[in-house]
């Protein structure tokens, strides 16, 4: 070989090995879960969907405080944020924290995510059968539609979002949804998803307590149907509940049994706390002696105290404890027992689960439609099955709508106390009927409000449109797509 | 590694491919003898080389002068080489035995002026730094070596047009924050260093969990000084575009020290610097503090029961650890001293050239417990293979020792000790008064907590900061002349980094009690990284024989790969002091780890072209890929385009006799920026923090989203100079006007909707963010005769920096709160990034009846019922007299949101520097001055020292506060009021003017005349002493107005949170050669 062309030959091969590294740039991160990894098997979905709930988990001071604060409960005590303070004061504007309804789309992100990669995964893994699928699909659907159940009794309207966020490329300023169309998508999706889910095909008890099942889609479904108020279709889902062996109500002796240790036979969807997972729910921080944050209100005194009520079983030591005349707290989510002495601690301090949804719930929602709907005595029946539970004697209510609707409110108010419920009665009463007990519904508001402030709030208030929430300031300078809710628009 | 064992394979294919010639040998004999007087020459060495002045073969001569060498081929010709003798070259002519005469070289050297054209080495652009078109500024680092700046960085300061250079920090081993122009992307502005052609590290955003602003810089901390030759900024986007994606907030090419052919030569250097702290702002002492105190709670609660640590009661157990009169700050500043050590040592033959130096720099921090130490070696290597081939090796290594003090509820010692109550003491003392040996740290002082509101020198003394940081460098390269035109060079650069930190603090150090989590706190962090980087660069010169046109260029494949990894522990509760490894028996608070890699590659062509040697054209062209973005937005193109006119060559202007070479020149030039994190652009999935729902079911969720539009920031420049050589070449000019626009700029965290699931984007492109401004620099040689020279010269730069355009989304108020201590934060489209915007203070209410609102024309509003309005704070509290009074600007009677108003920026409007250079026979005289004008400081001190709204102390200011209605003084300051809602905002009161100018450096030195030097068997010797920050002339109130432009998001703003400030320092220096 000549001189001159070893050179130009040194030269060539420098050139390709230089180009010959293909595949080179791809780099993938060494830790970390990412999505070209993931999404290959059916565990890999549950995990998802088991996110979803932890995520949901995670909001049980947050759907404590919405159903209660503005309601007629509870009150703050010293330690109750300023935020929350100003809430139940009537003095809301959209730069409050608890405006932020970032941790319900958490949620709903994760099972948009179920609900489109799921199916892909079938497809790889060959041991992911129709029958975990649909089961995986129908929690997804389920904790979807709650998230944004939620989210409309909160918000009224919001934005309506069906698609996981995938990359930055999706749109992620959607505008508003008004809030009746939300709820035809999520009964839609329930009704469509309800066969695939399971009755009682979790392998542990807790599970079918903890996760979603078919009652709990019927629960879901009833509870949606009387907000919109389609009584038929309330009770209805009711039967479909009662119709299972699985459910019943517990016993007046065991009633605290719902509470502690919890899953008992009456709950229908609870989310789970343990201790010893280091899982524990915020309700019994927001609720213990010392933490002075949220305690029951005068109105609940009345209804719970042994120096006003007789209720026996719900009352004092059980949904409320005494520590001395000035001093009550709520009982449920710090007792082990309904003896008022004995409190959860150690390893089941933190583990009271937040019930969403329970039997005698559910049967109070079709007590209140069957009412509606001129069924009185079926209502009545109902009503009373739950007060002999509770050990306090029948009630004998005139035929009137009004007169039945009030005994519900209070019957719901005694034994759903503190479970994130009352606020969404009222708001459910107020609505009713062309806002005809609007009035009502004002009156309950403003007993938290102080007192020079009390009539202009009453005046602005008969625009139900400040019932509900403003969207959080943030997420209005986020997302220019979006309408403040008029009421908060000065 | 498949790269590195290429690049290998490469370098022994060369190398065997050229040492694989060989013919029919023969031997010669001979006797070197010296000419003049034909004694025999010993230890002569005889040599054979080829054609390309290769070695083949050699050998030495014997106690007679003899030698005998067996030639590789006889039409070699042989070289005899002594000292102190003329080399001679014999054509051997084949075998037989000769005599061989050497001549003696004792020549005497006259003066000998040399004026040398060099040409660039190890440049990615093979052009001549005189013909060079685009924007570069080059310093010569020679005159900075006496001086006493320990760092590169110091020394450039106030020197280059348009490069900003601001002290981090006064502590020791701190680096610098350098901007180049402007702020012209967020997150990092620090310009890329190369130093000898080889880009250093970056490192990436995720790294370390710790602040990693001094590690980022600290390239150019961990290079001793004097091993600098020059330093060359490169300043706009045709010339930082050869480095691509880098190359985006400009580029600081540093060269080192070669080897030079001749003997060898020792030099050594000691600095002693003797390190001050300037005087700090006067703080009150414990009984005006008692005293303001008091006031403080009896305006908010008129009567009140006195807290103990205030009451002087003279029964409270703790009556005498509260009734100090303690100088926190006098007790945590102290003086100190820099030892410097450095000594290097060169040399070389015709065939290889060397340069190794060792530093050692022990640099003593004006707060205490407060040190670093440096130690750095580095080896320069050129071997001359043949004339065709040069091997070069670099090497360095530097360990960097640096003591520190923690920061507890982010308060550094310093700002802790602003603040801190000066009535309690430092040291514990019993009921009866008798010390106890311990600091005083109560679990709850009357400040608040122990731990919040700490002993800043017990935390200083007994807690520890350290961080040991090792780097290594070594890079080969290898050149090779294909032909007469064309080169190839290859080279290949490894660095290998790491540091490791070490924080403790002691249950003593604090007041907290045994359940908290700060107790015997230990926590330690490794990090490590290394890159490869290799560049392989055909460079060819000018094929044409004609002098009229002259072209050069280079095609250059790059390729860059780095790991990085981290570790850090934390734990809690160590059982004793004496153990201070978070490893050993504490209670783990967590352990994180994290690692990752990334590459690039790119390929880069440039072509110079010049006609007569008036005008010339320069392209380059840069296509550049990286693993961090996804594979359609992989590749990025980066460009230049630049052109210059040498009209002092033009006929027509050789009759202007003043004109030296002038040239005027025009770029244009695209570079980039990409981001810091190599794997931002997965959708990731992460565990949630329980990892499980009811029993052990895994439970995962989504955590950022997939990065489908990430590509690179990309700068554009437009760039017009002139350069002018003026009066005999005694004026040198330099004017630049330039203008730089960001597109697609780089967001770190860029917020969306909560709708969306998530909170943020790793990153988002969007937006414009501009520069625009001018630079001149000037030398002007006074007088330059043989024993007196003088000159001086300045340089000046103006920029203006605005947000051209912000992201369609794009969340433009970040922080609305306007609650006392802190600004709303906004952007606005047209404003500069780093704008403050807050309220205007007005002064102080001097009675209650003047707190009322007003209209626009200045008449008091009145209700329906005819009772004036008072001026409220966020219809809250309503403002009396003595509170501060803001600025209502919608006139509605409300301090609110809606009056918040721009009051300021950060960035500087000129900044520069002028220093003049003086020399008189042996002596030696310069300074320096650096300035920085039109810029704005939030003087956050004094928002934590005059506020009077607090238990803090405050400083000696707030003497002057309204104490009684009707009280209406000039600098006036409003009431004290413990806990006042309004009195201490967000507001102007606290923006200052950060103008200054300062005496920088002011060097006075003498040489050794040669002859004296010579009895005393030296090459050199010399000695100087010099100041730095000796004088500074400021208006700016607090204690130093070097504020830093950090701008790591578009929100930023430049708040003085009383870091050390840089000392004022005295240096003896003294240098030896032999």
């Amino acid at each position: 070989m000549k001189k001159g062309n070893r050179k130009i030959f040194a030269f060539i091969l420098v050139i390709l090995i230089q180009v010959s590294c293909s595949d080179w740039m791809e780099q993938l991160p060494p830790q970390g879960l990412i999505r070209e990894e993931f999404w290959k098997t059916k565990e890999d979905v549950e995990a998802v969907v088991m996110g979803a709930y932890i995520s949901f988990a995670d909001m049980d001071d947050l759907l404590f405080k919405f159903g209660e604060i503005r309601a007629d409960m509870v009150k703050g005590d010293i330690n109750q944020p300023d935020d929350e303070q100003k809430i139940m004061e009537g003095n809301i504007y959209p730069d409050n924290t608890l405006c932020a309804w970032n941790m319900f789309y958490k949620v709903i992100n994760d099972c948009n995510d179920v609900i489109k990669f799921a199916p892909k995964v079938q497809g790889i893994d060959n041991t992911f059968s129709d029958y975990l699928l649909y089961g995986f699909l129908s929690e997804a659907y389920f904790m979807r539609s709650l998230c944004y159940f939620y989210l409309v009794r909160v918000y009224k309207d919001v934005p309506l979002v069906l698609e996981p966020t995938e990359t930055d490329a999706s749109n992620v300023y959607l505008p508003k949804t008004n809030g009746d169309e939300v709820l035809v998508q999520i009964r839609q999706d329930l009704e469509n998803i309800r066969n695939y889910a399971t009755i009682d095909g979790y392998p542990t008890f807790a599970e079918t307590r903890g996760r979603a099942t078919k009652a709990s889609i019927d629960a879901l479904l009833a509870d949606i149907a009387l907000w919109t108020f389609d009584y038929e279709a309330c009770i209805s889902h009711v039967q479909n509940i009662e119709a299972s062996i699985k459910y019943k109500l517990m016993p007046s002796a065991e009633w605290f049994e719902i509470y502690y240790p919890g899953n008992s036979f009456e709950g229908i969807f609870e989310i789970q706390y343990d201790n010893n997972l280091n899982h524990n729910n915020k309700t019994a921080g927001l609720t213990a002696q010392y933490s002075y944050n949220y305690d029951p209100s005068d109105h609940a005194l009345e209804l719970f105290a042994k120096k006003y009520a007789r209720e026996m079983v719900r009352g004092e030591d059980a949904s409320i404890k005494k520590y001395s005349e000035s001093d009550f707290i709520i009982w449920k989510y710090v007792g082990m027992a309904p003896d008022g002495e004995t409190e959860r601690f150690g390893s089941v301090a933190n583990s009271c689960n937040w019930i969403v949804y329970r039997y005698a719930d559910v049967l109070l929602m079709k007590a209140e439609a069957l009412s509606q709907l001129g069924r009185f005595s079926d209502a009545l029946a109902i009503i009373n099955e739950i007060r002999n539970r509770a050990d306090v004697p029948p009630l004998n209510i005139a035929d009137s709508k009004t007169a039945y609707e009030d005994a519900i409110m209070d019957e719901r108010a005694l034994e759903l106390a503190f479970e994130g419920k009352r606020w969404f009665d009222l708001l459910r009463m107020g609505r009713r009927n062309n806002y005809s007990r609007k009035s009502k519904l004002i009156e309950i508001i403003i007993r938290n409000v102080p007192s020079t402030q009390k009539r202009i709030l009453a005046t602005k208030l008969t625009n139900p449109m400040g019932w509900y929430l403003p969207v959080y300031e943030l997420e209005m300078e986020r997302n220019k797509n979006l309408v403040q809710n008029p009421f908060y628009n000065f | 590694m498949k790269k590195i064992k290429n690049t290998v394979i490469l370098v022994l294919g060369l190398f065997s491919f050229s040492l694989a010639f060989s013919q029919q040998k023969a031997v010669i004999r001979g006797r070197v003898i010296d000419k003049a007087d034909r004694m025999a020459v010993i230890g002569a060495t005889v040599i054979e080389y080829d054609q390309d002045n290769r070695v083949l073969n050699g050998t030495v001569c014997d106690v007679n002068g003899d030698f005998v060498l067996q030639m590789k081929d006889p039409n070699h010709e042989v070289k005899v080489v002594m000292i102190g003798y003329r080399t001679k070259v014999i054509p051997t002519g084949g075998a037989g035995t000769m005599t061989i005469e050497l001549e003696s070289s004792n020549i005497e050297l006259g003066e000998v002026v040399v004026t040398a054209r060099k040409k660039e080495e190890n440049s990615l652009i093979n052009i001549e730094d005189r013909d060079i078109a685009s924007s570069r500024v080059k310093i010569d680092m020679v005159e900075m070596r006496d001086v006493g700046v320990v760092s590169a960085s110091d020394a450039l300061q106030g020197r280059v047009s348009g490069l900003d250079i601001i002290d981090a920090s006064g502590d020791p081993g701190s680096g610098s924050q350098l901007v180049i122009r402007g702020l012209s992307s967020m997150g990092n502005n620090k310009p890329l260093i190369v130093i000898d052609g080889i880009p250093q590290y970056m490192t990436p955003s995720d790294f370390d969990l710790s602040s990693a602003d001094q590690e980022d810089i600290s390239n150019l901390i961990n290079i001793a000084l004097q091993d600098i030759k020059s330093i060359e900024v490169l300043k706009d986007a045709a010339s930082t575009a050869i480095y691509g994606s880098k190359g985006a907030d400009g580029v600081l090419l540093i060269e080192t020290y070669k080897g030079r052919l001749g003997k060898v030569q020792f030099d050594y250097q000691y600095k002693k610097t003797l390190n001050f702290q300037p005087r700090a702002i006067p703080m009150l002492n414990g009984d005006e503090y008692i005293m303001l105190q008091l006031e403080e709670w009896h305006n908010k609660e008129g009567i009140f029961e006195i807290p103990p640590e205030i009451a002087y009661d003279r029964d409270y157990f703790n009556f005498h650890n509260y009734s100090a009169n303690t100088d926190w700050i006098g007790a945590i500043t102290q003086n100190a001293v820099t030892n410097d050590h450095y000594f290097n040592i060169s040399g070389g033959g015709e065939k290889t050239r060397y340069f190794t130096s060792f530093s050692y720099v022990d640099e003593g921090g004006t707060t205490i417990s407060t040190n670093a130490k440096r130690f750095s070696t580095r080896v320069n290597l050129d071997y001359f293979l043949s004339k065709k081939i040069l091997f070069s090796v670099l090497f360095s290594y530097t360990n960097n020792k640096v003591d520190g003090n923690l920061s507890l509820e982010k308060r550094n010692i310093r700002e802790m000790a602003y603040v801190k109550a000066p009535n309690m003491s430092i040291w514990e003392r019993d009921v009866h008064g008798n010390p106890t040996g311990e600091y005083f740290t109560p679990i709850n002082s009357y400040q608040g907590s122990g731990s919040v509101f700490f002993n800043p020198v017990a935390v200083a003394r007994l807690g520890k900061d350290d961080r040991v940081e090792n780097s290594l460098q070594n890079s080969f390269t290898l050149s090779y002349n294909l032909l007469n035109w064309v080169k190839l060079r290859e080279t290949v650069s490894f660095q290998f980094g790491g540091d490791k930190r070490n924080n403790y603090l002691p249950y003593n150090a604090i007041g907290a009690d045994w359940l908290s989590w700060t107790i015997n706190k230990a926590e330690e962090g490794n990090n490590m990284y290394s890159s490869v980087n290799t560049e392989t660069q055909l460079a060819f010169d000018s094929p044409f024989d004609s002098s009229n046109h002259v072209l050069s260029g280079a095609l250059t494949w790059i390729t860059d790969q780095s790991n990085y990894e981290w570790m850090n522990i934390q734990g809690n509760k160590t059982p004793s002091t004496g153990i201070q490894d978070p490893a050993i028996n504490p209670q783990i608070n967590w352990i994180g780890d994290g690692s990752g890699s990334s590459r690039g590659l790119g390929i880069l062509l440039n072509l110079n072209y010049k006609y007569k040697d008036r005008y010339m054209i320069q392209t380059i062209l840069r296509s550049d890929a990286h693993s961090s973005f996804g594979s359609n937005h992989r590749w990025g193109l980066f460009k230049g385009l630049s052109g210059a006119w040498r009209f002092s060559q033009e006929s027509f202007m050789k009759s202007i006799p003043f004109l030296g070479e002038s040239l005027l020149r025009m770029s244009w030039g695209v570079s980039g920026r990409q981001p810091t994190d190599p794997y931002a652009r997965f959708a990731t999935y992460e565990s949630t923090n329980l990892g499980s729902y009811i029993r052990n079911y895994p439970s995962i969720v989504n955590r950022f989203v997939q990065l489908d539009n990430l590509k690179w920031e990309s700068i554009e420049t437009v760039d017009v100079g002139l350069e002018m050589l003026l009066f005999n070449d005694r004026l040198s000019f330099e004017g630049v006007i330039y203008n730089k626009t960001t597109t697609n700029l780089l967001f770190q965290n860029y917020y969306i909707p909560g709708s969306s699931g998530f909170d943020s984007l790793k990153f988002f492109n969007g937006g414009e963010l501009g520069n625009r401004g001018w630079e001149i620099m000037m030398e002007y040689r006074l007088i330059q005769k043989k024993d007196f020279r003088l000159s001086v010269n300045a340089n000046i730069s103006h920029n203006i920096n605005s947000f051209k355009q912000l992201p369609a989304n794009f969340n433009r108020e970040q922080s609305t709160s306007i609650n006392n201590g802190e600004y709303p934060k906004r952007v606005i489209q047209g404003q500069p990034i780093g704008s403050f915007f807050g309220f205007r203070y007005e002064g102080v209410y001097s009675t209650d009846e003047d707190a009322l609102a007003r209209d626009a024309a200045g008449n008091i509003l009145y209700d329906n019922e005819g009772i004036p309005i008072p001026m409220m704070f966020q219809s809250t509290y309503t403002f009396k007299g003595g509170d501060a009074k803001y600025a209502d600007i919608n006139h509605d009677g409300k301090i609110d949101l809606n009056d918040v108003v721009y009051i300021g920026d950060s960035n500087p409007d000129f900044i520069g520097g002028f220093g003049a250079s003086l020399k008189y026979k042996s002596i030696e005289f310069s300074c320096g001055f650096h300035y920085r004008l039109g810029f704005d400081i939030i003087n956050g001190v004094a928002m934590e020292t005059e506020g009077m709204d607090s238990r803090n102390n405050q400083s000696k200011a707030v003497l002057r506060r309204w104490r009684v209605q009707g009280q209406d003084e000039k600098d006036m300051l409003p009431r004290a009021y413990l806990n006042h809602p309004a009195n201490n905002l967000g507001s102007d009161r606290y923006v200052e003017k950060g103008d200054f100018m300062r005496l920088l450096n002011v060097m006075i030195g003498y040489k050794l005349k040669p002859e004296i030097c010579e009895k005393l068997k030296l090459r050199t010797l010399g000695i100087s002493f010099s100041a730095r920050k000796l004088m500074t002339f400021t208006n700016y109130g607090g204690q130093d107005p070097e504020i830093g432009q950090d701008a790591s998001d578009p929100f930023w703003i430049g708040v003085d949170n009383a870091k050390t400030p840089p000392p004022r320092m005295f240096t003896f220096t003294m240098s030896a050669g032999f």
